[in-house]
């Protein structure tokens, strides 16, 4: 493998604000995804900051079977679907063949941005396995867990990111397990972090910061080399709120603790937005239908919980600014 | 310069991937078919092939990675063996559902359990409703000329399907034969350099494989099964196209052996066929009109060649190196689509079944000279008794 051949790697800039973006939007209104859906408007920020030189795989989830209707798709780039198992090893063919195609001169543009667009089960759960090779063989792909805390599509059950106490279809509360979901979730970003050499950017982002998200994007398309994203992304459908608030579920989200804005480059860790005070996990819990059921204990568990996750921050945290709306922008 | 070399089975199938040029590699190790990705890794590493060659993380993955880099426009190849080609199951309907000419070599090798290294056909038999071309080689040159054919058949324009190309694990894949390699001339000749109709582009975007609705499902199937009954003249025109550039003389769908004035007869598929035909050598020095036919393809069935071919038999002994347990006639897999491919003859020729080869047991001489006797007695008694023998279990 020639070592020193020039792929035409893109080099996307950063947004200052979000009147800076770009007006062309990659993904298309006429999907069918439901009203206040926070993986659709994360998906509309991705492929915007990432631009027309793209491909996007779609691992089966709620973004393929709401989006991706057949003569219909919502999408400006090119777009294949995935099983929900194997994204990371569709996405690696792509790159594979993109990487043979510019070598032998069958294709001469810029180097695609090659970005996995999965869910929480196609990213740490059934697609786990693919995700981990990819980012072990150093694919220069963007893999991205829209996480929305739940298999969403099949009618809301339990994924190793649902939150603790979450009432699904698989963790429904009753008498002998009050609490519903008993686990803790796992930590999609420290899983690729901890055992991955090639990987040398990974962040995490919320639709309600958008120019953060759309920045992280762009900073992690640009490395040459495997980057993961993990995006939150609030379900209205699946938590149980009013749709009108997925922006405001994604605050809180941060404002709690229950979500943290960092990224880790090259073994650095870099945090944003981290609350002076937090506020207690209740006040992102109460408008949560899926938490109703909950009783003080096990607040106080989930609540014990994030405490935990703050101390641990609080040990390594280099606060760093980065770049947020003004609030006229907003 | 065409030249001649001794190569096993997997080297004869990685000289066919080297010599069609094949852009993405994806590779994961099982026995026996392992050794082809050995020979490519090798080939890659020397630079005498020019391949992103790609270690998968397992069976599913592999066949996954050559449904991208085919979906992106690149020529793909990757292979398995045993339980690695029922791993692998999820992806086989995308890739042949998205029309990826992709290829797959097949070693075969019996399923767990118990754990057996042996050759057998099941693994890639249980695969082969997932709308791939699929075909067994009986000898490591026929396994080159494979590879080269299915890419052809696959890649047209018209077909545009993946394609299981399979040999008898360790019969094949491990014994050397003479094989004639080609000049590389000659082959980009037969095979031109492979042109996506809709690859995934930055310039003319496409969306690959979206939702349906469920009325629109059958139309799609029908289109798949059309498909499949153009194949043949595709098949037909590559084998005639390979004949001429090669100076070769390969039959397009079926090997007849003897067939001529046969009264009974053998339909095996693979390598054992190499033991058959000695076999029917010795019963025609004892006076039996023996033959024999050995399908080159599983999909698409070569239902016409087969049933002409056997039209003035009569009896047949369908050998079974796959097992389909509870199947209509308890035995194997080939025998459903050979009594299927007959029924319309006005001759009806007797057709019974022998499971032999399973767990990667050799079929001996007198295993056939065994069914034979059970092919004449069947002449005698003018009827099929049993509709399945299972080799070594029988009374003499």
């Amino acid at each position: 493998m020639p070592q020193a051949f020039d792929y035409q790697k893109q080099n996307l800039p950063p947004i200052k604000s979000l009147r800076h973006a770009p007006r062309e939007e990659m993904y298309l209104p006429g999907h069918r995804t439901c009203a206040g859906c926070g993986p659709a408007l994360n998906y509309r920020l991705v492929a915007k900051a990432a631009g027309k030189d793209t491909i996007f795989i779609g691992p089966t989830g709620c973004m393929y079977v709401a989006n991706a209707s057949y003569l219909c798709t919502p999408y400006a780039v090119s777009w294949i679907h995935a099983q929900i198992t194997n994204g990371g090893a569709v996405g690696s063919g792509i790159e594979a063949a993109y990487k043979i195609l510019a070598r032998k001169k069958k294709y001469d543009g810029p180097f695609p941005n090659i970005i996995v667009m999965a869910g929480d089960g196609g990213s740490v759960d059934i697609g786990l396995q693919a995700m981990s090779a990819l980012m072990y063989r150093g694919h220069d792909v963007l893999f991205i867990c829209y996480d929305n805390e739940s298999y969403a599509n099949t009618g809301i059950q339990t994924s190793p990111t649902t939150p603790y106490g979450a009432n699904t279809t698989f963790t429904p509360p009753g008498k002998m397990i009050p609490e519903g979901k008993t686990l803790f979730p796992k930590d999609p970003p420290q899983l690729v972090i901890g055992g991955h050499p090639l990987v040398k950017y990974v962040a995490t982002t919320c639709i309600s910061y958008p120019v953060d998200l759309m920045n992280k994007v762009r900073k992690a398309l640009n490395y040459d080399g495997p980057s993961f994203l993990h995006m939150l992304s609030p379900c209205p459908k699946g938590w149980k709120f009013d749709e009108k608030l997925s922006l405001e579920m994604g605050r809180l989200a941060v404002d709690t603790g229950m979500w943290t804005l960092y990224e880790w480059e090259n073994g650095v860790y870099k945090y944003s937005r981290l609350p002076k005070k937090y506020k207690p996990v209740g006040d992102y819990m109460k408008f949560q239908g899926r938490f109703s059921h909950l009783k003080a204990e096990h607040i106080a568990k989930m609540q014990a919980f994030v405490d935990e996750k703050i101390q641990r921050i609080k040990a390594i945290a280099v606060e760093a600014p980065i770049p947020t709306p003004k609030k006229k922008a907003r | 310069m065409a030249k001649e070399l001794m190569l096993s089975g997997c080297a004869a199938a990685a000289q066919g991937a080297k010599f069609a040029e094949v852009e993405v590699i994806c590779s994961y190790p099982i026995r026996p078919y392992t050794a082809i990705m050995m020979e490519l890794s090798r080939m890659v590493a020397n630079g005498e092939l020019d391949a992103e060659f790609v270690h998968g993380e397992g069976e599913h993955a592999q066949v996954s990675v050559v449904l991208g880099a085919s979906a992106a426009g690149a020529r793909a190849y990757t292979g398995s063996s045993g339980v690695g080609v029922t791993y692998a199951f999820e992806v086989y309907s995308p890739a042949a559902g998205g029309r990826y000419p992709l290829q797959m070599a097949i070693a075969d090798r019996t399923l767990d359990p118990p754990g057996d290294f042996g050759s057998e056909h099941t693994d890639a038999m249980s695969a082969r409703d997932q709308g791939w071309l699929m075909g067994w080689a009986s000898t490591p040159q026929e396994v080159f000329d494979n590879t080269l054919i299915n890419y052809r058949v696959g890649e047209d324009q018209q077909v545009m399907l993946p394609q299981f190309v399979c040999q008898d694990g360790y019969f094949l894949s491990h014994i050397p034969d003479k094989v004639v390699l080609p000049d590389i001339a000659q082959v980009r000749e037969f095979l031109p350099p492979y042109s996506a109709p809709h690859p995934l582009s930055t310039t003319c975007p496409v969306s690959h494989g979206p939702q349906i609705k469920p009325d629109q499902g059958a139309v799609m199937d029908a289109q798949r099964a059309s498909t499949f009954l153009i194949v043949p003249e595709v098949i037909e025109k590559a084998v005639a196209d390979y004949n001429r550039i090669f100076k070769r003389n390969i039959p397009p769908f079926i090997e007849k052996y003897k067939m001529d004035d046969a009264e009974v007869a053998f339909f095996i598929m693979g390598a054992h066929a190499n033991t058959c035909k000695k076999a029917i050598d010795q019963m025609r020095a004892q006076g039996l009109k023996a033959g024999m036919v050995r399908p080159r393809w599983v999909r698409p069935w070569p239902t016409k060649q087969i049933a002409e071919a056997f039209q003035n038999v009569k009896a047949i002994a369908s050998v079974e190196t796959s097992t389909s347990y509870g199947g209509a006639m308890r035995g194997g897999n080939l025998v459903h689509e050979l009594r299927a491919t007959l029924y319309d003859l006005e001759k009806r020729p007797l057709v019974t079944s022998f499971m032999a080869g399973l767990g990667g047991d050799v079929i001996l001489f007198e295993d056939f000279h065994f069914m034979a006797k059970i092919l004449n007695q069947m002449v005698k008694e003018k009827k099929t008794s049993k509709h399945v023998y299972w080799i070594g279990f029988e009374e003499d």
